[in-house]
């Protein structure tokens, strides 16, 4: 009897605890799942993403967003780790180039846009070609991205100099006046090596004058180990040699070279433009938001490029997973987000979005110069060299780039371990 | 009443044995871990042992890290753990809690901690230094290719000492005072009291410690993969990373299941080779 009555009992319990749950989940909400490389939720690009956000949901009432964030280098390996386990986000930032988003389309991981949906949406030209494999779009541009140099006016004040460098040599005259002072010269992201290697770049086209002599040696039409190539890796590593950099470059990685630019201790930060949110980054000073500007990175002596010559690209871009459940939101998600993002990145000046901005009266200093930069370029390199190939090509040129710069190998055993590199990767 | 071991072995099988096996098939593949792949028999391991630098030098790091945790932080940790012996209960408590604090400490924080006394410019080492003189001392320890691996091992030795120094003090308390009394009724000195009675009747601890180096030393990863990420160069590259990297970063899924099928083969058997020598000497 006893027996009975428990088993009664707990049939009821359990019952009960069903009740409450049925109703719920009537009303379930469609949770889109998200994943950035914005953990700083609260300022600059973050915080619009937040505010987008919260205007699609107030837009669709059923739908919550749940946003997983991490810095870039994790963010990426992240993703590939969710790729691998088939756990992928419902739409996830991920960045246009061959290295990375190539082998999740190759994989079918992502879902294919319909291009009509966004090409009246005032995309630069060309954006959404970065984004196009196979004849179909994939992603959705979300910055414009160029190479510059960041320098805070009143460290150069500080120092006694009242001109940015124009050509390398000038850099190098300004060593010696900021060490004297205390200041660090420069500072850049030495650990992830990705920095250095878009530096490379930009040094071989200065040098050389000809635009996108790196994928040509990608396309195994040039090599690596030509002259042009040995000069550039010299000119980096003199610059790495010269003290210019902070004195653990090569182990400093992305936050903490830039909080050292952020909080005033160095007096330039080598750099995408994505970064002219500094101008407004309330996580620094207003002293140092009031005197961050930007310049063109210097021309070479006796080089043939000039200083319009422009390492300029769509990286960061938008997609939708392929296995996601919720598809048909997830699109309407992106098509809200190409709508809203230009208007609002320029509005709280966080970055330089992939479509046309116009100046406006109340943009910061560093933001009227990025626009600036970008009008005055004569040409733009499109992708950086490191992520024209495979994931393996950009690790072997990035592991490359580190020994070059740690001063463990020559430049010409750099320029022949770069050859080795795209030799395999052509072969793949 | 066989079966009562199902449910460990279960265990055993699907979180040791299938994970396993699925790495040695993967390791035997192309597979960048996303689309397509192709069988290429024993190709990764054969460039993995022929052709590939950077195994030789995490391979060499590893032996680094274990030489020193062998034959200077045990050796520190035993001579502490003898003199705290010694003392009173009190000061021996208080002192072993100091000694282990970094023990208990997250990696994430040692790691960071430790960028930061290493960090060239507002590091505290490198001010303490300048501060009694030593200008030309101070460097940029983590990335400077000369001091780069000893200030990576010295972070893990920081870390490890407690742990050490916890077992042999454990183990010293455990020796009978008899024993140590009746050599010194016999005439023993101290030094001889260690040699002969009390080291030997460590050697299951001593064994055993120096089996838990040898094995964590292999595995090594954490630390290394937030200080430097095996940089400058490849300088203070460790297995644990590379495999990590080669598979996650790089996209070489096979390669890396091949490296960590060596790591496993390489860790089985070196603490094979270390039982068995711990055994002979205790003879």
């Amino acid at each position: 009897m006893k027996t009975k009555a428990f088993v009664i009992y707990t049939l009821a319990l359990a019952a009960l605890a069903l009740l409450p749950a049925a109703p719920a989940g009537a009303q379930t909400k469609v949770t889109l799942k998200m994943g950035d490389n914005l953990p700083d939720r609260s300022n600059t690009w973050g915080a619009i993403v937040e505010q987008i956000n919260g205007e699609f949901k107030a837009a669709h009432p059923g739908a919550d967003i749940v946003t997983e964030s991490y810095p870039d280098q994790p963010y990426q390996q992240k993703i590939k780790i969710y790729a691998t386990a088939k756990q992928l986000p419902d739409l996830f930032k991920f960045w246009s180039f061959t290295s990375l988003l190539k082998p999740l389309i190759d994989g079918g991981f992502v879902a294919p846009l319909d291009r009509a949906d966004f090409e009246s949406l005032g995309y630069r030209p060309g954006a959404l070609d970065t984004n196009t494999y196979n004849g179909k779009l994939y992603g959705i541009p979300v910055s414009m991205d160029f190479w510059v140099i960041y320098y805070n006016k009143k460290l150069f004040k500080d120092a006694g100099i009242d001109h940015v460098p124009a050509t390398l040599e000038e850099l190098y005259a300004l060593i010696p006046r900021f060490k004297a002072k205390g200041i660090i010269p420069m500072t850049t992201d030495g650990k992830d090596a990705w920095p250095l290697s878009i530096t490379f770049d930009q040094l071989v086209w200065r040098i050389s004058g000809e635009r996108g002599l790196p994928r040509q040696a990608l396309d195994r039409k040039i090599k690596f180990t030509d002259q042009v190539f040995v000069q550039a890796a010299r000119a980096l590593q003199q610059l790495v040699k010269s003290d210019l950099f902070q004195e653990d470059l090569m182990v400093s990685d992305y936050g903490a070279s830039r909080n050292l630019f952020g909080q005033g201790k160095a007096a330039m930060y080598l750099m995408g433009s994505w970064e002219l949110g500094l101008g407004t980054d309330q996580a620094f000073s207003a002293e140092f938001r009031a005197n961050v500007d930007a310049f063109k990175f210097p021309a070479v002596k006796d080089g043939k490029g000039a200083v319009d010559d422009l390492m300029a690209w769509y990286g960061g871009n938008y997609v939708v997973s392929a296995s996601s459940k919720n598809l048909a939101l997830g699109k309407q998600y992106l098509m809200f987000y190409a709508k809203r993002f230009p208007e609002l990145a320029w509005e709280k000046q966080a970055t330089l979005p992939a479509q046309t901005v116009k100046a406006r009266p109340g943009d910061t200093p560093v933001a009227q110069t990025i626009l600036r930069i970008i009008s005055e370029a004569r040409a733009t390199s499109g992708t950086p060299a490191l992520d024209l190939s495979t994931p393996r090509f950009k690790d072997d040129n990035e592991n490359a780039i580190r020994e070059l710069c740690s001063g463990l190998i020559t430049p010409e055993a750099f320029v022949k371990k770069l050859d080795a590199a795209a030799e395999k990767a052509a072969k793949k | 009443m066989a079966w009562l071991v199902l449910p460990g072995l279960a265990v055993l099988v699907f979180s040791l044995a299938v994970p396993l096996g699925f790495s040695v098939y993967y390791s035997l593949t192309d597979w960048d871990g996303l689309g397509a792949y192709q069988r290429v028999g024993l190709d990764n391991y054969r460039s993995i042992l022929t052709d590939d630098p950077v195994f030789w030098r995490s391979l060499r790091n590893v032996v680094a890290l274990i030489a020193v945790t062998i034959f200077v932080q045990n050796p520190c940790a035993f001579v502490l753990a003898a003199f705290l012996s010694r003392l009173s209960s009190r000061a021996s408590r208080l002192l072993r809690t100091i000694y282990f604090v970094p023990a208990v400490l997250s990696l994430v924080i040692v790691a960071k901690l430790w960028v930061d006394v290493y960090n060239p410019t507002f590091g505290i080492l490198n001010k303490l230094l300048r501060a009694v003189g030593l200008d030309a001392l101070a460097i940029s320890w983590l990335s400077n290719p000369s001091t780069s691996l000893a200030a990576v091992i010295w972070i893990i030795v920081w870390q490890g000492f407690g742990w050490a120094l916890l077992f042999y003090y454990a183990a010293l308390m455990t020796v009978p005072r008899d024993l140590e009394e009746a050599a010194r009724v016999d005439g023993a000195s101290w030094l001889a009291t260690y040699r002969h009675v009390i080291i030997p009747h460590l050697y299951p601890v001593i064994s055993t410690v120096i089996v838990i180096d040898v094995i964590s030393s292999m595995k090594q990863m954490e630390l290394i993969y937030l200080t430097t990420a095996g940089g400058p160069g490849q300088l203070t590259q460790f297995l644990g990373v590379y495999l990590y990297q080669k598979a996650f970063v790089s996209g070489e899924y096979g390669y890396g299941n091949a490296l960590s099928v060596l790591f496993v083969l390489l860790s089985a058997g070196l603490t094979f080779l270390v039982q068995r020598g711990m055994r002979v000497l205790s003879r």
